[in-house]
């Protein structure tokens, strides 16, 4: 790898080189707007890396590939839209299930159903973190540049190896829309981790058996000698179906937790003028570029307005939303559907008043439309 | 310089899109932070197109991601001009292919420079297609936010390689052009 | 317990811990599994294959459930999903060896439009389809290779649906390799396995089944025995006949054979030769 280069990139492309950097492998697609072009722009460039791009003939084939190439060793990826994302539903919990590395690039349009192809929205704020059945971890990242898409497509695969998830990065139509300089870091300047390789041998080593210290199983490829299954049903630590109580409740809880008890590689939010904040505006995606232009024209009014933005949308920094409401009398959650990141705000700050402001638009809303609609609280 | 918002609106097919990505590469290269989205009817020829730019000199501050009232305007079409009037700052900077555009069409308070951006490209460098390399090479005269040289090293790295000397001459003229303008 | 291991030459690729298996007493897929595994045996001691090469990939039912048997590396996937998972497995590593062991529903009913785009593309996989003509591990509901007019769960009148005849549809899409085979004739079937696991592209195998329990109680035949010696009768092995000309029909016949036989590049290698030789 050589040095950092410069690159005027929309989301899309960013993230495909965020990508190829992380050491992308495998990618298969099915073509959707908002997502085409960073498929195409992979379909072209991959093969130049040494990685397959291929044409799925549906975003069920498109997932199920990736989770099959993730187990023969390769890093994987898709990416797709609300319309796609809605039909990976079943195998992002069969990634989640079976503990698969897999990153998921979804481009948000404004749904719900085929929607409006063309234009912006929000809606999967909460569909990104339970988009199957069944209680299982999974992590969200949203950028709001390219710069960011390229950054957190990188650390998406970072997460997905290192814990054996699947990583979910959240942008939106405006994002890939937009061209915008991005910084190309490449290693050592920028970290690329990979999975965890089995220290037991073959008769020893079970796929499902976590190290203690981070609750993620280290991970045998196929081809490798250690004939591991990997099992959608519930099963135990050699991946063995055990419809029983204690097993049961030991896969769940740690599919769970092992995210929580790496909270420290995920966690990530961003705050702008928050430290002495009396209106707190959170917002993610594009939409907090806007937010941001709120701010900083308040400010130079001498009005004390803040933002936090979540990075890690699931989980989301906890913390640091409590520490940048601390002196606010209010926390106004923009968002471009009609109420639900707000209410995972409400669930972190307790005691401040909590208000939304929904924004069905179809484009990216300018700084004067969220004041307008915001106006009652400020 | 905070924020410096640029548009640049013509008809489909006079290159626009192609001319605001230049753009864009060559202030990168200068140094700055650039935003750059567009918007175009379907239509490949004859319809809207637009390019808008925002550029700053630090990522951090990179905030809402369109133009809302240009501080420098490009029109190379008249209609596209009346269209867009109204996202361009009362005392923007506002430069038109007088080709196209009479004086009588610019509005009052803008400080307007009229070229002949297609006249000269159909004239002097054989096709009308370089126009807006023509606007470019004027644009950097003009605002002085990148040199010619720098428009040209962008040229060299990123048009297809049988239309190089035909866009460098393009954008040399464009440049001379502003300079008699007195810019 | 003690637990006495290798008692039999297959048991290396068996995990007998996970003994008993779930099929029902009279089950075929026993049969079609064990044809598999004496294939993959024979043709490791010729040193024409390296098992542990192998990926066996399962979807959902009955017969998906072989996954948790095997002592390969293995898959048992969501429902019908086995196919783009093994195609997956094969483009991310081209040395492994993806072989599709699934049932009629989960191949030609909820997987349909895998199984079709994958021998569109001649993607390179094995996909043997046990064929026992119903949903059976949920209780007996219509498949889409129930034959007409027989009664199912949700069919309480009669099937008014046609069925496929897999042999066909993976002809037409495209596929290098189809045989229909019975559990009646493991040797056969093993015969089968053994050429289709060394060739390129997609190799498609339908196994004709018997389910007693489920399939054999809709149309009164409760003895596995009975079931078995009726299967006998239905199916007639033809050589040298075209995938059109075979039948499918519990009435008329179901035509066992070798239909298709091609040597057309794999997608693994057309992918390799654009890659190489074309410009993007």
């Amino acid at each position: 790898m050589g040095e950092a280069s410069l690159g005027f990139l929309n989301a899309n492309q960013a993230a495909a080189e965020g990508a190829i950097t992380a050491g992308l492998k495998f990618f298969a697609g099915y073509p959707i707007t908002p997502a085409s072009d960073l498929f195409e722009y992979l379909a072209k460039k991959l093969p130049k890396y040494g990685g397959v791009v291929v044409q799925s003939e549906d975003e069920i084939a498109a997932i199920n590939a990736i989770i099959g190439a993730s187990w023969a060793g390769a890093k994987a990826m898709t990416a797709t839209s609300g319309p796609g994302f809605s039909l990976m539903a079943e195998s992002i919990g069969f990634a989640a299930m079976t503990e698969t590395p897999i990153v998921i690039i979804q481009n948000m349009r404004a749904g719900p159903s085929t929607g409006v192809a063309t234009a912006t929205g929000q809606g999967e704020v909460m569909q990104s973190r339970w988009v199957s059945h069944g209680h299982y971890g999974i992590v969200v990242l949203t950028p709001f540049s390219s710069q960011e898409a390229y950054d957190l497509t990188i650390k998406a695969f970072n997460i997905a190896e290192r814990l054996r998830v699947p990583v979910v990065v959240l942008m939106d139509y405006v994002l890939v829309h937009t061209r915008e300089r991005v910084v190309l870091k490449k290693p050592p300047e920028v970290e690329v981790l990979e999975r965890k390789k089995p220290t037991k041998p073959p008769g020893e080593y079970r796929p499902y058996e976590p190290d203690p210290e981070d609750l993620v199983p280290p991970m045998a490829n196929y081809g490798e000698g250690y004939a591991v299954l990997v099992e959608s049903m519930a099963h135990d630590e050699r991946g063995y179906y055990a419809p029983v109580d204690d097993v049961y409740e030991r896969l769940v809880k740690r599919l769970v937790d092992k995210i929580e008890v790496n909270r420290h590689m995920v966690v990530e939010s961003a705050t702008y003028h928050t430290d002495d904040a009396e209106v707190l505006f959170v917002a993610f995606g594009s939409v907090a570029r806007s937010v941001m232009s709120v701010v900083k024209e308040a400010r130079m009014e001498g009005k004390k307005y803040g933002l936090f933005r979540p990075i890690s949308l699931w989980p989301m920094d906890e913390k640091g939303l409590r520490k940048a409401a601390e002196n606010a009398e209010q926390v106004i959650v923009v968002e471009m559907n009609y109420g639900q990141l707000v209410r995972e705000v409400e669930r972190i700050v307790r005691d401040k008043p909590v208000h939304l402001v929904p924004l069905l638009k179809l484009d990216l809303p300018t700084p004067e439309e969220i004041v307008e609609a915001a106006r009652r609280w400020l | 310089m905070e924020r410096l918002e640029i548009m640049i609106a013509g008809r489909g097919g006079q290159g626009i899109l192609l001319a605001g990505y230049l753009l864009g590469l060559t202030l990168i290269k200068h140094g700055y932070y650039v935003v750059q989205s567009e918007s175009y009817s379907a239509e490949t020829r004859g319809g809207d197109s637009r390019s808008e730019l925002i550029v700053l000199k630090e990522q951090g501050e990179a905030d809402y991601m369109r133009v809302r009232r240009a501080d420098i305007a490009v029109f190379m079409y008249g209609e596209q001009l009346r269209k867009y009037s109204d996202k361009v700052r009362n005392d923007a900077l506002v430069i038109v292919d007088s080709t196209f555009i009479k004086p009588e069409e610019l509005r009052e308070g803008w400080r307007s420079i009229l070229i002949p951006f297609s006249r000269i490209a159909e004239e002097q460098a054989g096709t009308i297609r370089v126009a807006n390399i023509v606007m470019l090479g004027a644009l950097a005269r003009i605002t002085g936010l990148y040199t010619l040289d720098e428009l040209k090293e962008t040229i060299q790295r990123n048009v297809k390689p049988g239309w190089i000397e035909l866009n460098l001459r393009a954008a040399e003229l464009g440049y001379k052009v502003a300079e008699e303008h007195g810019a | 317990m003690a637990v006495i291991r290798n008692i039999h030459p297959l048991d290396r690729f068996l995990r007998p811990e996970r003994l008993p298996h779930m099929w029902c007493p009279g089950c075929g897929i026993g049969i079609a599994l064990s044809a598999f595994l004496r294939a993959v045996n024979e043709l490791e001691e010729e040193g024409r294959i390296d098992s542990r090469k192998i990926v066996f990939v399962t979807g959902i039912g009955c017969t998906a459930r072989a996954s948790g048997y095997v002592r390969f590396d293995a898959a048992h996937t969501p429902h019908g999903r086995a196919i783009p998972y093994a195609m997956g497995v094969k483009l991310a590593n081209p040395d492994l060896i993806p072989v599709v062991f699934s049932g009629d529903g989960d191949i030609v009913g909820i997987g349909g439009n895998h199984f079709i785009h994958a021998a569109r593309r001649n993607m390179d996989m094995l996909v043997i389809m046990v064929n026992n003509m119903i949903y059976a591990l949920t209780g007996g509901q219509v498949a889409p290779t129930t034959p007409e007019k027989i009664y199912t769960t949700t069919t309480p009148w009669g099937n008014p649906e046609r069925p496929f005849n897999a042999v066909t549809l993976a002809w037409i899409a495209g596929a290098n390799y189809v045989a229909r085979w019975s559990v009646t004739h493991p040797e056969l079937l093993k015969n089968s396995i053994k050429k289709a696991l060394l060739m390129e592209g997609f190799r498609f195998i339908e196994v004709l089944s018997i389910c007693p329990e489920v399939y054999g109680r809709h149309i009164g035949f409760r003895s596995p025995v009975e079931l078995y010696t009726h299967l006998r009768k239905v199916v007639k092995i033809r050589g040298k006949i075209r995938p059109l000309e075979t039948e499918y029909d519990w009435e008329r016949g179901i035509t066992l054979g070798e239909f298709v036989v091609r040597d057309e590049p794999g997608f693994v290698r057309r992918l390799m030769e654009v890659v190489k030789g074309g410009k993007a």
